[in-house]
């Protein structure tokens, strides 16, 4: 039986990955904040081109693909919606036989798509170069609550465990002679002979799991320390202060234009 | 110098009617090793969590008279203190594992860093662990990719990596194969030479006749019998109690090879080869 | 008229990693233990057996039916598994339902299903608790439980997974007479076993695993003969035959009494 843990994190060598993940977190900000602050498009698509080049240099575009791919449907719609039906729409943009699309509800639209990518693609900076648990770390160190950061990182790992419990009582069920693929009222069936068991094995698991980790000191009042200090470059901070300081520039360029 | 000390005590855990535990009063030495044994539901394994504390502390219920670790009182004191002195393993590798670390020396970590050891200390405990327990191998392994004997060599040194002076291991290896089963007992023994006090409730009697200083055969809550596994194993009315003396011992007595002066029968597969041979 | 018969089976998750090599076995009326270390494929086995998996190659019939046709809840009538642990199974309210549901899910009438749940539960020797919540009862009873409502279900083959997991002596004992009711009643038994005392005590016949390849089978006399072979293996003699052999180097002692009785003579 092999339990894969739920990460997303590739393994690389690059720039990208030697940055702390709090730099990370503060650029998610920063991308999403400063063409939001501008109102300006091409300041929109210098930030989304930025954001691959930063996933090229990462070495991990290649995984941001299928996660584009999928927001792809979602953002297509809204193209059309918009393009169509804004309450916004004067100018004709082009049509096709006699479904119109406007210029002002496409500009949204593609606003709206910009943002949304740029996002991803940010978040995809995060994700895959950084490991969860050196996220989770670094949180703590600022104060993240010690429990909620077992949480985070256990969730990762408990969940595939769990899914194989599942996968077992599911056999455990179906030995008794009970269906569980094929029509809905069959599923239905299937049900509650699945959830019972599910539910009791969880119980049962982490009452003796809350049992070991309390020996083991989880309740601890002393000021945890750390097996393994992750190096991270120190261009992080600087980098920080720089995009505080553009962000910084650009809302005061709005007040002051 | 005894490092546990109970006085007459009782619990009843909540919502039952039952006492689980009833007057136990006994003492272990420093460096003994202790092997408990009886039915289930004899509350071999309540006992256990009431020497770690987790008995009144993590399970209410009513609870009286006095279990002492190290001079600590386990009521007055609360788990984490007494993590420090004595450490528990339980019957299911599986749910030890914090589930929060990727790989075995992680893992092991886990309670020195809730502990705020330093890294350097920390880092020389978990070699010396994994050497002792013969893991080192695995150390940069997933823990949920481990064999069973491993996962519970691993919970072992999670707990020994805290330094305490008691161990107290319930069924380590009733859910292990006849290699894993082998391989805790070895683990075991080696911490047991090495100084450390054990408590191990065990149903391989074979396994723990051979390594037990002592011997505690419980029944409903109570302490039948403390003693050497001779003394105990050779008791007529063993069986009375739901455990069955080891194979050897059960030999021996039918065919009536016993000590002459003790009156006490073979417990090992060893003594009880020489014992026949002599006996020819 | 029941049947087993396993065709140069193979199988496998990922083709570079085989679980189980080109097994063929066929299995009777004697109760038969599946012994190996962890890993060796035992549990991959029975679950093939049972069409919870698929052969990869190779082929399973069972009374007739090829596994890999038949569906899961097809088999279960002629079938049964007992798994290794009871929560993965128990949901009910009551212990009587718990072991009804195995028997109306394979058709049984009502009042057949009731008369075999409480034979059951007479046989497993726990009658007396058929309305109890089965949260409330130990784990080894739920134990029972579970095989209690496997054997309701009334099939020609029943298969424990680690019957003796958790359980004390009188629990052992309980097992090894159920096991030996089921033979008496005419069911083929197939054990998946780490105790080694209760196969020498227990099972007529005793098929080694190792390594996704049958090493050894035989009777079990004859197996825990292969003394080598078996310590390769990663496994053990009985404790009773490991003293025989430092007696009188080439005979198989499996019981106590066959130990008494050969001393005596």
């Amino acid at each position: 039986m092999v339990i894969k843990a739920l990460s997303l994190y590739q393994d690389r060598t690059s720039l990208v990955h030697t940055i702390d993940p709090i730099t990370k977190l503060v650029f998610i900000l920063f991308s999403l904040s400063f063409p939001l602050i501008l109102q300006n498009i091409y300041w929109s698509v210098g930030i989304l081109i930025f954001c691959i080049l930063l996933l090229l240099l990462g070495k991990v575009f290649k995984q941001t693909l299928p996660i584009l791919g999928l927001s792809f449907i979602l953002l297509l719609s809204i193209l059309v919606i918009q393009g169509l039906y804004s309450p916004k729409n004067e100018t004709l943009f082009f049509s096709v036989g006699f479904i119109r699309f406007y210029e002002e509800g496409l500009l949204v639209a593609v606003r709206i798509i910009l943002r949304v990518t740029t996002l991803l693609c940010s978040v995809c900076i995060l994700v895959l170069t950084t490991k969860p648990s050196d996220l989770i770390q670094s949180l703590m160190k600022k104060g993240l609550p010690a429990k909620i950061g077992y949480v985070l990182n256990s969730v990762m790992q408990i969940i595939p465990e769990m899914r194989s419990t599942m996968a077992t009582i599911s056999d455990a069920q179906r030995s008794r002679g009970i269906e569980t693929e094929g029509k809905l009222i069959t599923r239905i069936k299937a049900f509650f002979p699945l959830l019972g068991p599910v539910i009791m094995n969880a119980l049962v698991s982490t009452r003796e799991r809350s049992m070991a980790l309390e020996v083991r000191g989880f309740n601890s009042t002393a000021k945890k320390s750390y097996l393994v200090e992750p190096t991270f470059s120190r261009i992080g901070f600087p980098l920080q202060i720089v995009m505080m300081v553009v962000l910084a520039g650009a809302i005061g360029w709005r007040i002051f234009q | 110098m005894s490092i546990i000390s109970v006085r007459h005590l009782n619990y009843r855990y909540p919502l039952k009617k039952e006492l689980t535990l009833v007057d136990l009063s006994f003492a272990i030495n420093k460096g003994e090793f202790i092997g408990i044994v009886g039915q289930n539901l004899a509350g071999k394994s309540t006992l256990c969590q009431a020497l770690i504390g987790l008995v009144p502390h993590f399970h209410k219920g009513a609870y009286g008279g006095i279990v002492e670790i190290n001079g600590i009182n386990v009521q007055e004191s609360d788990v984490n203190t007494i993590s420090e002195k004595a450490g528990i393993v339980f019957q299911n590798p599986f749910t030890q594992i914090s589930g929060s670390k990727l790989t075995v020396y992680e893992e092991i970590a886990f309670g020195l860093e809730n502990l705020g050891i330093p890294q350097k200390e920390m880092k020389m405990r978990i070699d010396q662990a994994l050497k002792l327990l013969d893991i080192y191998e695995c150390r940069n392994q997933n823990p949920f990719e481990l064999s069973g004997g491993q996962m519970q060599r691993m919970a072992i040194a999670s707990i020994i990596t805290m330094r305490p002076e008691v161990i107290i291991l319930d069924e380590p290896t009733s859910q292990l194969d006849p290699k894993g089963t082998e391989e805790v007992f070895r683990a075991i023994n080696a911490l047991s030479k090495e100084g450390m006090t054990v408590i191990m409730v065990e149903h391989k009697i074979e396994s723990i006749a051979k390594y037990a200083d002592r011997i505690m055969l419980m029944a409903n809550g109570g302490i039948i019998d403390f003693d050497s596994p001779q003394k105990v194993f050779s008791r007529a009315d063993i069986l009375d109690y739901g455990v069955p003396p080891p194979v050897y011992t059960q030999i021996c007595r039918q065919l009536g090879i016993r000590n002459k002066n003790t009156g006490l029968y073979p417990i090992t597969l060893e003594e009880a080869y020489e014992w026949m041979v002599s006996t020819e | 008229m029941t049947s087993i018969t396993v065709k140069s089976l193979s199988f496998y998750y990922k083709k570079e990693d085989p679980i189980l090599t080109d097994i063929s076995l066929t299995f009777d009326q004697r109760t038969t233990a599946i012994i190996g270390q962890n890993g060796a494929g035992k549990t991959t086995l029975v679950k093939l057996l049972k069409g919870l998996l698929k052969p990869a190659s190779g082929e399973i019939w069972i009374n007739d039916q090829d596994t890999r046709v038949v569906s899961v809840a097809k088999l279960a009538g002629y079938i049964g598994l007992v798994f290794q642990n009871p929560n993965d199974q128990i949901f009910k309210s009551k212990v009587i339902d718990e072991v009804m549901f195995g028997p109306l899910n394979v058709g049984q009438p009502k009042e057949e299903a009731i008369t075999n749940s409480m034979n059951a539960l007479l046989m497993v020797g726990m009658e007396d608790k058929k309305d109890d919540h089965p949260y409330d009862l130990s784990l080894s009873e739920r134990k029972l439980i579970s095989i209690a409502s496997i054997i309701a279900m009334n099939t020609d083959i029943v298969i424990f997974d680690e019957p003796t997991i958790a359980q004390d002596y009188a629990g052992k004992e309980t097992i090894k007479r159920v096991i030996h009711d089921l033979q008496k009643k005419g069911k083929w038994v197939i054990t998946i076993i780490h105790d080694m005392d209760f196969v020498a005590e227990t099972f007529a016949r005793t098929i080694v695993l190792a390594n996704g390849k049958i090493l050894l089978d035989g009777t079990t006399r004859e197996i825990f003969l292969q003394k080598d072979v078996l310590v390769q293996a990663g496994l053990n003699l009985p404790h009773v035959t490991q003293l025989g052999y430092l007696l009188e180097k080439n005979k198989t002692v499996l019981t106590i009494d066959e130990f008494i009785k050969d001393s005596k003579l």
